[in-house]
């Protein structure tokens, strides 16, 4: 890859800005994470397949992907709620809560992590109700996914509000003039229109909980083959100081992490094209 | 209170039966996942009492765990600061083939696990990792050491001021900056005078995001921390060690400090989204003025 | 369908858009909301749509009240200033969507609805464009398509709002020209609002001019401009000369000029203004007996293509006057600046300065001018 200007400028500072850029992202982000996949290379093919599709691996990669999943379907459809109403419609305490949104990006995770516990536990204010009807959330798959709810809500909110805060109310208006009932409009002229961030903010969401690991370890259980993610496991075979088997794991999660990026990218790129008009 | 509505303002708007539901759905989901974990916390904090809180705050590894998280901020927001404006500067003020991959890079460590960004500096500094013999034969500890706990954090925190300051700077162009050239400023003058107080918003929020997330991580720091009380414990650490010793009101005592704290964030944030719309209003109104 | 408005008001805060308004609009007739950004002229055609609420005051459809039908049940079609096309739908879908929202018994079939939409694609001469998103096409393209998707419901009444107003002027002549072709085609009811008098002029069989929330006057587009009935419309329609002056006993003096003004029989020494049109002054070689005439140096000569504006300073009190001459004219006798002249309004409109206004325009004779 070679960084050349397209055309000359007469502002300053490009070599420098871009050669500090490239330096210490190169120090700090790409040497050390090519260290994990040269550290792969110490296995063979076989090697690392065994490692990675062992039944312990293959039942954390099922929980981590699929928990993951319902909890960003969840807060996409949360999230186009929360974003409707936060945008068009008013209430008392609207601003605070607009504000509180985004607790989960500025919360530790490990405090998201003991809080959801407390309260989900069958001894919490809400896992004491569900226990009377015989359901449990902490130690068991589904604290995996509030905890996952949790830490992701903020990305569906924040990237619908401002395409919601943008739409031309004149296009609703031409709708009903022409005949359209009001869920028409919704389903065929709004909802369009916010696809393509609903369709990124669940990306955003999906990908930062495959990541999670504080606040999951506390709500989770980390039961081997029923409540342990995979970021857990791979702390684990650190711990048990099995690098080669962590970095075999880490190898394959940051291979679908880059494809989600990519995708997140490729998403935004199709976005701004469509809405370049 | 929307009781007398109109079959027109139902063209553009939903019934108000509509709308009571789904404020109502909005508000219950906040409240189950959002605003009763934050109330927990507080509550159990504070359930033993308060000579339990103060006692857990006053403790001298909680406060070693303070100094080593503030000291973590104080090198990982400056480092990432520096970083965030020369990208900003390279990408959003010049035309160069290959932007696009700078930028997605530039987001590589938003898509990291956290225990992955801890494990590749494992892999490097360790005992069995490329740098660990030397490190080891010239006694320079960076595992287990605040050193590695420092570079954990800058690693994760990585991104934060950099993203919000380039769509920033690409909107506002570099006609200002010409401008400054043109009546004969130099580069580091255009960068202090025009540049800067431009993105002073922008900058600002970036660096609160920083702040929060260098405070509070959580997986990359453990893994490379060792969890020496006293010596290589964070806060959030020190919040983990504790809860699983069962002392839960020190715990969340602990971690209320920590919640205090995102709130103080979140108040910031709507302080500075504030100006900047106040800002925004201004220069909107002068606009219609002429 | 003919639309009956009566005593019409809406407020917004302390701002009052529309003040009891009356006006009748006849089925088939293209009317134009003619006056100034904020006059209130949009917020009425929002009202008739069903956009917008009244405080008071109703809006028949032939006759029937229509307060309590909503929009979607009002068969209005609304066209936007700024088009409001479905920018995820082609052009077909855009024209086809009033008929595919429809209750699925008035529902018509797919192919009536292709053949529908390809008719009104023929119609505005853009059926080679179907397949096109809205963000290919050009501000012109745009405007008609937004047209086409409004006809496609067979409103009973066509809503334009600014419908040229975000259009360059060499598209804008060509598409009111093309509205009023098509308006003569089919024969719809169709109100549009304007703030561009020469749009008004040019395209509506009748203009309502509007000022702060109110009706200024109601005409033909030759009655509104040679006869304005306020000083408003006077000033709002064309260019415009002011002379101030007193009004006494049936007389109206203005500087050197006075005027008989029968209907101020009762003014004593009232404050008067008097409106003249540039190209109703005649420019005299030599001053006229009785006080008919103003005497002033021709400061400046623009030649516009075949018109000639000559700019005046008149010599009692420095203040300015425009008037305006066909070239032939100013040929006849080629004034040069600094020239004298003594000019002659031939036609002038009082109105004293409290708000009363006469019923006619004041007719000074066929003075012989340069």
């Amino acid at each position: 890859m070679q960084f050349r200007l397209k055309q000359r400028s007469v502002l300053p500072g490009f070599n420098l800005a871009l050669g500090y850029t490239l330096l210490y992202m190169g120090l700090i982000v790409l040497i050390p994470l090519s260290a994990a996949f040269i550290k792969t290379t110490d296995l063979s093919w076989t090697e690392f397949w065994a490692i990675v599709t062992t039944p312990r691996v293959l039942a954390s990669y099922q929980l981590t992907f699929g928990a993951s999943f319902i909890a960003a379907m969840i807060n996409t459809s949360a999230g186009l709620i929360i974003a409707w109403v936060l945008v068009r419609y008013s209430f008392p305490g609207k601003r605070l809560v607009d504000a509180m949104v985004d607790l989960p990006f500025a919360l530790p995770t490990a405090v998201a992590g003991i809080a959801l516990t407390a309260l989900y536990a069958g001894n919490g204010w809400i896992g004491g109700v569900l226990a009377l009807i015989g359901i449990k959330i902490a130690f068991t798959p589904l604290g995996v996914i509030v905890a996952l709810v949790f830490i992701s809500m903020p990305f569906v909110i924040r990237t619908v509000q401002p395409v919601l805060e943008d739409l031309e109310a004149e296009v609703e208006e031409a709708a009903a003039c022409l005949g359209a009932t009001r869920w028409q409009t919704f389903r065929w002229i709004i909802f369009p229109a916010l696809r393509p961030a609903l369709l990124t903010g669940f990306t955003l969401a999906f990908a930062r909980c495959i990541g999670e690991y504080g606040s999951v370890i506390f709500i989770a259980g980390n039961l081997p083959m029923v409540s342990e993610i995979t970021p857990l496991l791979i702390v684990t075979k650190l711990e048990q100081y099995d690098y080669r088997g962590a970095t075999a794991i880490a190898v394959v999660m940051l291979v679908i992490s880059f494809m989600l990026l990519l995708l997140i990218n490729l998403l935004q790129w199709w976005s701004r094209r469509r809405h370049a008009a | 209170m929307m009781a007398t509505i109109s079959p027109i303002e139902r063209a553009v708007s939903e019934p108000p039966r509509i709308r009571r539901l789904l404020i109502g759905l909005a508000l219950v989901f906040l409240t189950l996942f959002l605003f009763l974990p934050l109330a927990a916390v507080f509550y159990e904090a504070l359930r033993k009492g308060l000579g339990v809180y103060f006692a857990a705050i006053v403790d001298p590894d909680a406060l070693a765990a303070i100094r080593l998280t503030l000291l973590c901020a104080v090198i990982a927001v400056p480092l990432n600061l520096v970083f965030g404006i020369a990208a900003a500067w390279a990408v959003a003020k010049f035309e160069f083939h290959g932007k696009s991959v700078l930028i997605t890079l530039i987001d590589l460590p938003f898509a990291v696990s956290p225990v992955i960004a801890g494990l590749i500096y494992v892999l490097l500094f360790g005992a069995q990792g490329w740098l660990g013999p030397w490190l080891a034969a010239h006694d320079i500890k960076i595992l287990f050491a605040v050193p590695g706990i420092v570079l954990a954090t800058v690693f994760v925190t990585f991104p934060f001021i950099a993203r919000e300051l380039i769509p920033l700077m690409q909107e506002q162009g570099i006609q200002e900056e010409e401008a400054a050239l043109v009546l004969g400023a130099s580069g580091w003058q255009t960068f202090w005078r025009i540049t800067l107080p431009n993105i002073k918003w922008g900058l600002l929020y970036g660096v609160v995001l920083c702040t929060a997330r260098a405070m509070g991580e959580f997986g990359a720091v453990s893994v490379v921390s060792g969890h020496i009380r006293g010596a290589t414990n964070t806060l959030p650490l020190q919040v983990e060690i504790l809860y699983n010793e069962y002392q839960f009101a020190a715990a969340f005592a602990v971690a209320s400090l920590l919640t205090v704290l995102a709130l103080v964030m979140l108040a910031v944030k709507s302080l500075i989204e504030w100006q900047a719309r106040q800002t925004r209003r201004a220069a909107l109104a002068m606009k219609g003025e002429f | 369908m003919s639309i009956a408005i009566r005593a019409l008001s809406k407020r917004f805060g302390p701002f009052t858009a529309l003040d009891n308004i009356d006006l009748d609009i006849q089925a088939g007739e293209l009317v134009a909301l003619l006056g100034p950004s904020g006059c209130g002229k949009t917020t009425l055609l929002r009202i008739i749509a069903g956009l917008e609420n009244a405080d008071a005051g109703q809006i028949q459809f032939n006759g029937e009240e229509t307060a309590h039908r909503p929009v979607r049940e009002r068969k209005v079609g609304f066209v936007f200033q700024h088009y409001a096309l479905f920018q995820h739908m082609t052009v077909f879908e855009n024209v086809a969507f009033g008929l595919r929202v429809r209750p699925r018994a008035r529902r018509p079939g797919e192919a009536q609805i292709r053949a529908k939409v390809e008719e009104l694609l023929g119609l505005i001469q853009l059926d080679w464009l179907a397949d096109r998103y809205p963000s290919q096409l050009s501000g012109g393209q745009r405007q008609r398509i937004a047209l086409a998707r409004a006809l496609a419901v067979e409103p009973q009444v066509l809503l334009l709002d600014e419908p040229f107003g975000a259009l360059d002027t060499k598209v804008r002549k060509e598409l009111r020209r093309w509205l009023r072709r098509l308006h003569d085609e089919l024969h719809m009811t169709s109100v549009f609002v304007t703030h561009d008098q020469e749009e008004a002029l040019e395209v509506a069989d009748r203009i309502v001019v509007m000022n702060c929330g109110q009706i200024e006057q109601i005409g033909s587009p030759q009655e509104v401009y040679d006869a304005p009935a306020t000083p408003f419309v006077y000033q709002f329609l064309g260019h415009i000369n002011l002379f101030h002056g007193r009004a006494h006993s049936g007389w109206v003096r203005l500087g050197e000029l006075r005027v008989q003004t029968p209907e101020y029989q009762n003014a004593e020494s009232a404050s008067a203004t008097a409106y003249v049109r540039p190209h109703d002054i005649d420019l005299l070689r030599e001053p006229e007996d009785g006080d008919t005439t103003i005497a002033a140096i021709v400061s400046r000569v623009h030649i516009l293509g075949s018109l000639v504006r000559l700019e005046l300073r008149q010599q009692a009190d420095d203040e300015l006057a425009e008037v305006e001459m066909t070239r032939d004219r100013y040929a006849a006798d080629p004034l040069q600046v600094g020239d004298v002249v003594f000019a002659k309004p031939r036609q002038l409109r009082v109105f004293l300065n409290d708000g009363h206004s006469p019923e006619l325009p004041v007719w000074l004779g066929d003075g012989d001018g340069i």
